[in-house]
C-alpha cells in the first residue's frame, strides 16, 4: 500500500489535486490507502472558556471544506480516510506526514488564503521545507 | 471640528481603535455564536440577544471607571502589562486547557458562558480602547460606538477574516504592544521620571511625530513572547487531534 495524503481546503487548487490523484491513481504499481486533511485555522488564545463549541465549529467548517473533494472520490468508489485537525496549515500537515507514515503528498500550490500566503509564504512552501516525502504540487 | 478633523492625529487614533476593536470585539463576537451554536434556532436568537446587550452595557460601565482610573499613577502601568499579557494571548492559539463549562445545549448555561466570556473579553478590550484613545474622550466614544455593530454583525465576517487573513490578528497584537508601551510612558509617576533619566528613550521622527524606543520594544516583546509561547505549545502538543476520527470509526464498523 501507498499512503498518500491530499491536504484540501475547499478551493479550486486543492480539488485539482485530488482530481488528479483520482486520474493517475491507475498508474501506481501498488494499490493506494488516500488520505484527505483538512487543517483548521485555530482560534485566537482571547477567545476563551468555549473549546468544546469550537472543536464542534472547527469540525462542521472540516466537514464542509471536505465535501466536494469527498464527493469527487465517492463518485470513483475509490476509498479514503478524512481528517480534520486544528493547527498551523504547514505545520500540522507536516506533521500528519510523520505521524501516519505518509510516503506522498498531493497538494494544491496556493490555497484559499491566497493574500496571507503572498505575506508569509504559501503552505506548499512549507510542507516542502518541513516532509521527507515527495510531494506533487497541482496548479 | 473641522480643526479636529483635519488633525492627523485624530485619524491615526481612529484608526488604532478600529483595529483594535476588531481583534478584542471581534472574539468576543466568536464566543457569543459559538456558545449560541448549540442551542435550538429559536433560542440561538435569544441567547446571542442576550449576550450583545450584556456585552454592550457592561463595555459602556467598564470603559467610564477605566476611564478615571487610568487618570490614578501607577494604574497605566498596571494597565499596560495587562494589556501586554492580552497581545501575547492573541498570538497564542486557543488549546484544550481547562473547559469548565460544558455545552449541554441549555440556555441558561449558553447565556452564562457568553455573560463571563462578556466580562472577561469586555475588560480586555475596554483597556485596549482607553490606551489607544490616550484620554480623548471623542475617540473613547466613537470606540466604543464601533464595537457595538462588530459584536452584533461580527461574528461571521470576524471568523471569516481570522481563517483568510491570519495577519490581521498578529498587526492587532502588535498595535496592542505598540499602546501598551505608549500607555506605560505616559503614567503620571514615569512621565517624568523617563524624561529626565532616559531622554534618548524619546525619537522624533519626521511625519510619523514624536515616539518612545519602549513603544517599539512593547512591539517587539509582544510578537517575540506570542511565537515563541506558540511554538513551545506546539511542540509540547505533539498529539493531533483529528477530529473526524471517531465518525470514521463507527462508519467503517
Amino acid at each position: 500500500m501507498l499512503k498518500v495524503l491530499i491536504p484540501v481546503d475547499g478551493s479550486g487548487n486543492s480539488l485539482r489535486a485530488v482530481r488528479l490523484l483520482i486520474e493517475k491513481a491507475a498508474l501506481y504499481k501498488e494499490p493506494l490507502e488516500i488520505h484527505v486533511l483538512n487543517v483548521q485555522h485555530p482560534f485566537p488564545g482571547t477567545v476563551r472558556g468555549v473549546h468544546q463549541q469550537s472543536e464542534q465549529y472547527h469540525h462542521d467548517e472540516g466537514i464542509k471544506a471536505l465535501a466536494e473533494a469527498r464527493q469527487l472520490l465517492d463518485a470513483q468508489a475509490l476509498k479514503y480516510a478524512y481528517h480534520i485537525v486544528v493547527g498551523e496549515a504547514g505545520e500540522t500537515i507536516a506533521h500528519f506526514v510523520k505521524d501516519k507514515q505518509i510516503q506522498q503528498v498531493v497538494m494544491g500550490t496556493r490555497g484559499a488564503g491566497a493574500v496571507a500566503n503572498m505575506l508569509i509564504g504559501s503552505v506548499a512552501t512549507k510542507v516542502l521545507h518541513l516532509v521527507d516525502v515527495p510531494v506533487l504540487l497541482v496548479k | 471640528m473641522i480643526e479636529y478633523l483635519a488633525n492627523p492625529v485624530f485619524w491615526v487614533g481612529l484608526g488604532q481603535i478600529i483595529i483594535v476593536n476588531i481583534v478584542l470585539s471581534g472574539d468576543n463576537a466568536v464566543v457569543i455564536a459559538l456558545a449560541a451554536r448549540s442551542l435550538p434556532p429559536q433560542q440561538q436568537k435569544q441567547a446571542i440577544i442576550w449576550g450583545s446587550v450584556a456585552a454592550i452595557i457592561m463595555r459602556v460601565i467598564l470603559t467610564i471607571v477605566a476611564v478615571e482610573m487610568l487618570k490614578l499613577p501607577y494604574l497605566k502601568l498596571i494597565g499596560a502589562c495587562l494589556l501586554l499579557y492580552i497581545a501575547i494571548q492573541l498570538l497564542v492559539p486557543e488549546n484544550d486547557g481547562e473547559d469548565g463549562i460544558k455545552s449541554s445545549g441549555n440556555l441558561m448555561t449558553a447565556i452564562r458562558t457568553i455573560l463571563i466570556a462578556d466580562l472577561v473579553m469586555s475588560l480586555d478590550n475596554v483597556i485596549g480602547v482607553a490606551a489607544a484613545a490616550k484620554g480623548d474622550n471623542v475617540l473613547l466614544m466613537l470606540g466604543l460606538g464601533v464595537s457595538i455593530p462588530l459584536i452584533i454583525f461580527g461574528s461571521t465576517v470576524i471568523l471569516k477574516l481570522m481563517d483568510r487573513y491570519p495577519v490581521i490578528i498578529t498587526g492587532g497584537a502588535a498595535l496592542l504592544g505598540w499602546v501598551a508601551g505608549e500607555m506605560l510612558i505616559t503614567d503620571p509617576v514615569l512621565v517624568d521620571w523617563i524624561a529626565s533619566s532616559m531622554p534618548w528613550m524619546h525619537i522624533h521622527l519626521p511625519l510619523v511625530g514624536d515616539i518612545s524606543w519602549i513603544q517599539i520594544l512593547g512591539v517587539v516583546l509582544v510578537i517575540g513572547a506570542g511565537r515563541y509561547i506558540a511554538s513551545r505549545d506546539a511542540e509540547v502538543e505533539v498529539k493531533m487531534v483529528d477530529l473526524a476520527e471517531a465518525e470514521q470509526q463507527s462508519k467503517s464498523n
